[in-house]
């Protein structure tokens, strides 16, 4: 990239969906953060988590790699 | 005597000629199973994408309440996609900026989506301290191929 190119380090993006979306959890996540990036409300948690029931049976174990179910805002 | 021998040679040379010239019926063949019908493959219930709009809001139905390719450099760039089928899909979105021959990447983010039929999704980028003025793009693809993609100046 040429150097005078613009700097677009600090360019924020999202994305949301009327479908569910699926969000594999990675090292360090909590509901409460997916909450946080999904909803931008990490007290949105349980929507997570009852969405998840069947795979989750504790809301503070989840594990790098599962499979989640992100219900639309 | 000999006439006996002659007639009774006569006989039995008539009857093995009969009994040669006996055609056998036709041994028939079971009638050959109807070849399996061909059912046309169904179509794959994937999904697809079907139409890609900019815009510079959205509403909750994540559909562009002000569309336009041209923004100013404090607005958040909306790109909104509709897709229509269901299944799991993967959409990504690659906001690129373009200022003569080179290219810069300004974004890249994706989702999957789990989508039982027609639904929309969108992706935003947004730069605290404004969009440099020039030429922008966003793709869209979905499983890796492209879906659509649109050319956004900001002034």
């Amino acid at each position: 990239m040429s150097d005078d190119m613009p700097d677009f380090s600090n360019v924020k993006g999202g994305s949301s969906s009327t479908a569910t979306k699926i969000y594999v959890v990675v090292a360090g996540d909590s509901l409460s953060k997916i909450a946080k990036r999904e909803y931008g409300n990490a007290k949105e948690w349980n929507r997570i988590f009852e969405a998840n029931k069947d795979i989750l049976k504790d809301p503070d174990k989840i594990y790098p790699g599962q499979k989640l179910k992100i219900p639309p805002k | 005597m000999e006439t006996r021998i002659l007639c009774a040679l006569l006989v039995s040379t008539a009857l093995v000629i009969a009994a040669c010239g006996k055609k056998e019926e036709p041994k028939t063949s079971p009638a050959p199973a109807p070849a399996p019908s061909v059912q046309p493959a169904p179509a794959p219930a994937g999904v697809a994408v079907s139409s890609v709009t900019a815009g510079s809001a959205i509403g909750v139905d994540k559909k562009v309440t002000v569309p336009t390719d041209s923004f100013a450099r404090s607005d958040t760039m909306y790109i909104s996609v509709d897709t229509s089928g269901s299944g799991t899909a993967k959409l990504d979105a690659k906001w690129t900026y373009r200022k003569g021959n080179n290219v810069a990447v300004v974004k890249e983010d994706s989702m999957t989506i789990n989508s039982t039929g027609p639904a929309t999704h969108e992706f935003h980028v947004s730069k605290p301290d404004g969009w440099p003025a020039g030429d922008y793009e966003v793709e869209i693809t979905l499983d890796g191929q492209s879906a659509g993609s649109r050319k956004l100046t900001v002034k």
